[in-house]
């Protein structure tokens, strides 16, 4: 236990896991919002509880599946590039006609059932990629799990100004994801014992090649995709008081 | 939605989140107000979009719309509350997007001859963590801004 915790790689993967929670796991909670909106105000409580509840228990059971998956040869291939794709994403603007035609549901069943088939889409990425960083290590993955527990009941709003106020965050993120996918690759089942006395800088260069290659490509395309900047988007106006307005 | 300029007055922007240092902003034009000088005032709110990731493949436009309205509405009051109660006029926007960079480009299509902000906003953690919207606006926009503190 001990010599875990004076591990460095250790302190790493807990690091990269804290930051996955932060940057995948915020706008879990604003589809629970959203979603129970409509609901009568006794009943969206009740929605939000099982909503959150029905979040962290996809969760442990994906991971789940994740870690047994991630063991199979060439499948850590494939996780990392799912990684490279989520890091990439990550990067790029929000699309103006993404919208689903999902109607925020007046029913607790309804709403309950658009949380959970949002809550499995949106804790995939997430999952993926604390399975990643935890390297089949399950007390890393538990943590993984706790520490997005109270970013999906209350830290939205916080990660949601983040990304606001420090746009570099995502970068950040993202070249991240990259490093993760690059370090993944090379632990394929497949691909390890080919590795067998090679230097251990080779680790890295993977990693660097992954995080630059979502950094390059994320930016390149985000670029491409902006739009000319049109008006300030207004959704409510008013004016009010003085005996002299109308 | 751009009203003519009303003559002599100065059309001040005043960014609002709700917070104790967006009141004090008001109280102080409030101030101004009595005192004789003449402004326009237009309260504005940014609600930061809830793009980030995948929330709109599952709730519609108008849901979204909607609760960037309530939350807006619901930052706007207690400024809108202290404007009413002195009988002051004044017009209220809630926008979606970046909030310092909308705030600057709110002003300039709407012709703001001013802006005037809270230096700080709800909690001190985001402050600390991530510096003020005040200093972005300030650094950015290409009109004067009053800061209150």
């Amino acid at each position: 236990m001990l010599e875990t915790a004076l591990d460095p790689s250790f302190w790493v993967a807990v690091l990269q896991i804290i930051a996955i929670d932060i940057l995948l796991g915020g706008d879990n909670a604003i589809v629970i919002a959203l979603a129970c909106r409509r609901l009568p105000e006794q009943q969206r409580k009740q929605g939000i509880f099982w909503g959150v509840v029905g979040a962290i228990a996809l969760r442990v059971i994906l991971i789940f599946f994740a870690l047994q998956l991630l063991a199979i040869p060439f499948l850590k291939i494939v996780g990392g590039l799912l990684l490279l794709w989520i890091g990439i994403k990550l990067l790029q603007p929000e699309e103006e006609d993404g919208h689903g035609n999902i109607e925020g549901s007046t029913h607790l069943i309804g709403a309950i059932r658009t949380i959970v088939i949002a809550d499995a889409v949106m804790s995939l990425d997430n999952v993926i990629a604390v399975a990643a960083a935890a390297k089949g290590d399950l007390g890393l993955v538990i943590f993984g799990i706790l520490v997005s527990i109270p970013i999906v009941v209350w830290g939205s709003k916080f990660v949601l100004k983040l990304m606001d106020r420090l746009p570099v965050v995502i970068t950040f993120g993202g070249a991240l994801l990259g490093w993760i996918a690059g370090d993944m690759f090379l632990g394929d089942a497949s691909i390890k014992p080919h590795l067998e006395g090679q230097p251990g800088w080779l680790k890295y260069l993977s990693s660097s090649a992954g995080a630059l290659l979502v950094v390059i490509v994320g930016t390149w395309l985000a670029r491409r995709a902006a739009p000319p900047q049109p008006p300030v988007e207004v959704v409510a106006s008013g004016a009010e008081g003085g005996k002299d307005h109308e | 939605m751009n009203e003519p300029r009303q003559e002599g007055r100065v059309k001040v922007l005043v960014p609002v989140d709700g917070s104790a240092n967006s009141d004090r902003v008001i109280d102080q034009l409030l101030a101004e107000l009595a005192g004789g000088t003449a402004l326009e005032l237009v309260l504005l709110n940014v609600q930061i979009p809830v793009d980030s990731g995948h929330a709109r493949m599952f709730v519609s436009a108008e849901d979204v719309e909607a609760y960037h309205r309530e939350e807006g509405l619901q930052a706007l009051k207690s400024a809108r509350d202290k404007l009413d109660a002195a009988g002051a006029k004044y017009r209220w926007h809630v926008a979606v997007g970046h909030i310092a960079d909308t705030i600057i480009r709110f002003a300039r299509e709407q012709g703001i001859d001013r802006i005037v902000m809270g230096t700080h906003g709800r909690t001190a953690l985001t402050h600390l963590l991530l510096g003020s919207v005040a200093s972005d606006v300030s650094r950015k926009a290409d009109l004067p801004v009053t800061l209150i503190k």
